[in-house]
């Protein structure tokens, strides 16, 4: 389902002059004490210029942000205490000078041109907290074309992205169970695409969804086999924080595991999905 | 780029004006900054020194050719300003072309402000223009030999253009200086004091205009007829009849003076007891002072000035502007009787003072060409050579007269071969680079005439014309002028971004769109254009051929000929389209 739509408009968009419009300003009133006490027309059409120069530039800076629609994309979900990549999807009706983007105590991220049409915008944020989260509010601003007024909105991006427990090292409950295995079908990893490899190794279901072209990697998961769970005698957080770092381990090398979480299990397997279904169970636990 | 015009124009500073050195110091600042900014404030904040330097440096040259400069730099600053906003995202020629589109669209507003906001008179005192600098022109001092010199001299001095034409005349006297001190050799001027500044500027008529552009010069008095009246309030009339401005005589100066309703007042001012005395001791200048005794007898003043003149034409005296060293005026007068008008105006003043008749000598230009410039109004080039002097006497009743004793020796015309070898240089055919420079200040003083005659004075005769009695309607009339100026700024502004509204591709999704068709993500737009022409069949040929066109503009690598021609071809077919598209929304309203 998607998201709903945040419309720039008169009531959702504010604007005050910049620091520099402040001393445009004050170059104005000095020419102009300046043609006051010469007598210069010129220096008076000058002068007249800058204020008038100022006064479109508050228009043109409200335009430059005026009708673009916001909506949040399909997010991946990422650890906690780690910057994380959120979607977000401009839609304008015609192209737009730059423009900056930051969640709120967020560094910025600058598009130096808007094309009309959608754009996909990704941002990056630190979550604090695992489970579903919301990024902190975003802020739209701009000072073009003139850097005389900035002009910006606050949103609050409604949709929640997944977040996993942060990763940390330390102990973990590992048991052997029962070995199970699947076979060479399961791919581990991707990484970006070489020329000449073979277009059967590509991540296509990945590119269908937008993801750029990636090769999976396969490897023989060898014999061992894991069934995690958390550690006894720690905080319920620490445990799960652990248990995050050492999935991710585990899924790095290439080894099958399970997990054993408050009453569910997930069979030893490796891959992907099943990395993502362990630290989502995490998430959520 | 930009820095080279303003340094151009620095360079034209008289670094004896103090706004000259903080204008050198904010360019060579913002040189500076420039080589070491990296951020966008520090970009910005190059382009706003470099507008403020442009405003200080219309502020003290204000000639057509740096008017010029001038608007170049601002758009030239705005580019830069502009440029970095952009991140380098269009061509430089986009770049100025929205420049001049901004400056366009700002200059309604600033019109209206620069129309309608009251002029003020200067807020505090201060003189802002050069205090030295290579001047040339007339002396306070009228040693005669100064005269002699100037006369030799082509160097420009002034131009003066009237709204009558047929009043300009090369036989005008346009005074400059009184001299009423004599010490026995030279006459010299007194600098008269400043008058309060309710005192200056005379009754607003709407009498015709002479517009003045004088040279650089040592003196606060600048030319004029002697009958006009100044309308700025930096210039006044002293009471002896001299024309004085506040502001620095260093630098070109301009100015307009209006046809007063009332009499000048300077001619009827009683003379002061210097203009009567005749301060030197019986035995300096015997025979001049014996010769103006003699005429005491005549009863009126008319007649004693009449009896000189008669003495003037019947001696052997001839005009030469090397006429040797003379001892005194006794020895120009008596023996040697060789002179040019500094002597002749110099001896007719002091004879008449000794006559008991108030006399002064006053030096200013007379003659001139008349130019005719292929552009502008016709204007009389007045040169330190047309630099003349001559008596004005106090004639009971009459009040100030002025008398050209220069004339009354050898009918007036010159025997000096020097003389003669500068009058011809004027009168014959001009060189090709003297023809240039006359038709150069012909429009330089229209300029003038059209935008250095707007000030407080005009300003305030046209809001008078403009709305009469109803002069307290002239704020509401400016706030709705300044917002309909906002308006036709901001449809200007708005109305085209040069480097991105003349993209093929887009203008032709804009128009794809009016058929209705809009393109799906990852769909070509030849693939989008032949979706099209499934749609529309009658037009299938002219979207692929807009598709080709757009393609090859976009993406083939054309030379200068093949790209005006695929551009030709995407017009016409865009063309076309949008005629069809134009009467189809026309049938689909009715």
């Amino acid at each position: 389902m998607p998201s709903p739509e945040f419309c720039l408009g008169l009531r959702t968009l504010y604007i005050i002059p910049s620091r520099f419009g402040m001393v445009w300003l004050a170059t104005a009133a000095l020419l102009l004490l300046v043609a006051i006490q010469t007598s210069s027309n010129s220096t008076f059409l000058i002068a007249f210029l800058l204020l008038g120069l100022m006064f479109l530039a508050m228009f043109l800076t409200h335009d430059n942000l005026q009708g673009i629609k916001l909506r949040c994309g399909e997010s991946s979900p990422g650890f906690a205490a780690e910057p994380i990549h959120y979607l977000l999807v401009l839609d304008s009706p015609t192209p737009r000078q730059r423009l900056q983007l930051r969640f709120q105590g967020q560094l910025p991220h600058q598009l130096d041109h808007l094309e009309a049409g959608e754009t996909r915008v990704v941002l990056s944020w630190t979550p604090g907290q695992r489970g579903w989260q919301v990024p902190p509010r975003l802020l739209l601003d701009c000072v073009a074309p003139l850097g005389l007024f900035i002009c910006w909105t606050r949103w609050q991006p409604p949709k929640p992205q997944l977040i996993w427990p942060a990763r940390r090292r330390g102990p973990v409950q590992d048991s052997s169970p029962h070995r199970l295995r699947d076979g060479l079908d399961e791919w581990n990893d991707l990484r970006p695409l070489r020329p000449g490899e073979r277009q059967a190794l590509v991540d296509w279901a990945g590119v269908a969804k937008g993801r750029p072209l990636q090769v999976k990697l396969f490897r023989d998961p060898g014999d061992a086999e894991r069934m995690l769970s958390p550690s006894a005698g720690l905080p319920w957080d620490e445990a799960l924080e652990h248990l995050a770092e050492r999935i991710w381990q585990l899924h790095h090398r290439g080894e099958r595991y399970g997990l054993k979480l408050r009453g569910r299990t997930l069979a030893p397997a490796s891959g992907i999905r099943h990395r993502d279904a362990c630290l989502a169970l995490l998430a959520l636990a | 780029m930009t820095h080279i015009v303003l340094l151009v124009q620095c360079l034209g500073l008289n670094l004896s004006a103090p706004l000259s050195w903080p204008t050198w110091v904010l360019v060579i600042c913002s040189m500076l900054k420039r080589r070491e900014s990296r951020r966008a404030v520090d970009y910005r904040l190059v382009a706003l020194l470099q507008l403020l330097s442009t405003g200080l440096l219309a502020a003290q040259m204000e000639g057509l050719l740096a008017s010029g400069l001038q608007l170049i730099t601002v758009i030239l600053a705005l580019s830069g300003l502009l440029a970095h906003e952009l991140g380098g995202v269009v061509s430089w020629a986009a770049l100025l072309r929205r420049s001049l589109q901004l400056l366009l669209a700002a200059l309604p507003l600033a019109l209206v402000l620069f129309l309608f906001v009251p002029r003020v008179a200067p807020l505090w005192s201060t003189d802002l223009g050069p205090r030295g600098g290579a001047v040339s022109g007339l002396s306070p001092e009228m040693d005669p030999l100064s005269i002699g010199q100037l006369a030799r001299s082509d160097a420009p001095a002034a131009r003066v253009t009237l709204d009558e034409e047929e009043r300009l005349n090369s036989n005008s006297y346009w005074r400059v200086l009184v001299h009423e001190q004599f010490d026995g050799r030279s006459w010299r001027h007194e600098d008269p004091p400043f008058p309060p500044r309710s005192g200056r500027g005379g009754p607003l008529s709407a009498g015709p205009s002479q517009w003045w552009r004088v040279e650089p010069s040592a003196i606060r008095m600048v030319p004029w007829d002697g009958a006009a009246q100044p309308v700025s309030t930096d210039q006044w009339i002293s009471s002896e009849g001299e024309l004085l401005m506040a502001s620095s005589p260093r630098r070109p100066r301009s100015y307009r003076l209006q046809q007063g309703l009332s009499s000048v007042g300077w001619q009827q001012q009683q003379p002061q007891p210097r203009d009567r005395a005749l301060p030197l001791p019986p035995d300096h200048l015997p025979r001049l002072q014996a010769l103006g005794r003699t005429w005491r007898d005549q009863p009126k003043d008319v007649d004693r000035l009449a009896a000189a003149e008669a003495w003037f034409r019947s001696q052997p005296f001839r005009y030469s502007l090397a006429p040797g060293a003379f001892v005194d005026l006794d020895a120009f007068l008596f023996d040697q009787q060789v002179g040019f008008c500094g002597h002749y105006a110099g001896a007719l003043a002091a004879l008449m003072r000794a006559a008991d008749v108030p006399s002064r000598v006053v030096s200013g230009y007379q003659g001139g060409r008349l130019v005719r410039p292929l552009g502008g109004s016709p204007y009389l080039d007045l040169r330190q050579s047309d630099a003349h002097a001559w008596v004005e006497v106090w004639l009971t009743g009459q009040g100030w007269k002025r008398v050209d004793p220069t004339r009354w020796a050898g009918s007036g015309q010159p025997s000096d071969p020097s003389i003669d070898a500068v009058v011809s240089a004027q009168a014959g055919p001009v060189p090709w680079w003297r023809w240039l420079q006359l038709q150069w200040w012909g429009l330089d003083l229209a300029w003038t005439r059209w935008w250095l005659g707007f000030d407080q004075a005009t300003q305030a005769a046209w809001l008078q014309a403009l709305f009469g009695e109803q002069l307290r309607w002239a704020g509401l009339v400016a706030v709705v002028l300044a917002a309909i100026a906002v308006g036709v700024g901001l449809m200007l502004s708005r109305g085209g971004w040069p480097g991105f509204h003349r993209d093929p591709l887009q203008r032709s999704l804009r128009l794809l769109k009016r058929f209705g068709v809009k393109a799906m993500p990852g769909e070509s737009f030849p693939a989008l254009c032949r979706r099209a022409g499934g749609l529309r069949p009658e037009l299938a040929l002219e979207f692929q051929a807009m598709a080709e066109a757009q393609q090859q503009l976009d993406h083939a690598l054309l030379g200068r000929r093949q790209r005006q021609y695929q551009r030709k071809l995407w017009r016409q077919s865009r063309a076309r389209l949008m005629v069809s598209a134009s009467r189809s929304g026309r049938s689909a309203r009715s």
